[in-house]
């Protein structure tokens, strides 16, 4: 019989801590009354912006996907329209952030990042809203109150993010 | 103060690249609300009694038209390209609380009374096509 072991790594440990903050944030973020209806400011998003840039791709990754499947699992919203939202969106911000990452960072900062993945987030809820939940043209009457909201929690997203950055370059 | 200075210093770490990246973004939000946002102006208003249609009226006038429904004489207000319930017979008043209409496809409907009224622009619009 061979024993199976698992070692664990300080990524591992790193990857468990950063997504633990991750999932805290959006339990917040849920508990918050919203002033408008499906807007929320995706603050969970700071941490996975965070450790893209402090750490690499394939750990924000990790952090993004651990945040959705333990949040909805949290809220007892796993495999609900709710999950799929949040997991579509997800996904599609990685992609973007895939695609984006490796823009010249002489001219992009991580505002511009933050600005393009708060987008692609809303285009992956909303081609899921749009294909499944609520498949009336309609809707489309919401999105640019949508794209603003992206815009604006994107802005506040970068600069939180680059605060963080900072003070953590300083120790 | 210092949230000013703040955004002051964080506006200098914004570099070229983010600026254009900010401008498309404006442009996105102008351009989207501009397209979904605008509804074509109306033109005609079409009164609906029982389903039927009873009228129809230039909204480029200034006329009270009373109607006498299922339960009584409604007055429906047209005030140069507008148009509202200004008095009905029915208990909760909702046709008149829906205020002034004025774009293309709005509608505003009386249950009680049996009235509708909508409003259709210069093109017509299709609600439901058949083959």
């Amino acid at each position: 019989m061979t024993l199976s072991t698992i070692n664990i790594t300080d990524r591992d440990h790193q990857i468990a801590k950063l997504s633990a903050i991750a999932v805290a944030l959006s339990l917040v973020e849920f508990f918050f009354p919203s002033p408008i209806p499906g807007v929320k400011p995706g603050i969970a998003n700071i941490i996975i912006l965070y450790t893209v840039f402090k750490f690499d791709l394939r750990m924000g990754i990790w952090v993004s996907l651990i945040r959705v499947f333990v949040t909805s699992i949290l809220l007892g919203s796993f495999l609900s329209p709710t999950f799929f939202l949040s997991l579509s969106g997800a996904l599609f911000s990685l992609l973007s952030l895939i695609i984006f990452r490796n823009l010249n960072p002489k001219y992009f900062s991580l505002i511009s990042l933050s600005l393009i993945t708060s987008l692609a987030h809303i285009a992956g809820q909303f081609i899921i809203v749009r294909l499944w939940i609520i498949p009336h043209n309609g809707i489309f009457y919401l999105l640019p109150i949508f794209i603003v909201s992206a815009f604006i929690f994107g802005l506040v997203n970068a600069l939180v993010t680059s605060k963080l950055l900072k003070l953590n370059s300083k120790k | 103060m210092i949230l000013i200075k703040k955004i002051l210093k964080f506006s200098k770490s914004i570099k070229f690249g983010d600026w254009f990246i900010i401008f498309l973004f404006c442009a996105l939000i102008v351009i989207s609300t501009k397209l979904l946002w605008s509804l074509p102006q109306g033109e005609y208003l079409e009164i609906y009694e029982n389903n039927k249609i009873l009228a129809t009226y230039s909204l480029n006038q200034e006329i009270t038209k009373e109607i006498n429904g299922a339960k009584g004489k409604t007055k429906i207000i047209i005030n140069n390209g507008k148009v509202r319930f200004s008095s009905s017979p029915c208990p909760k008043k909702y046709c008149i609380h829906q205020g002034w209409i004025n774009k293309a496809n709005q509608t505003i409907v009386c249950i009680p009374n049996k009235i509708s009224i909508s409003i259709v622009g210069a093109k017509r619009k299709y609600d439901a096509i058949n083959y």
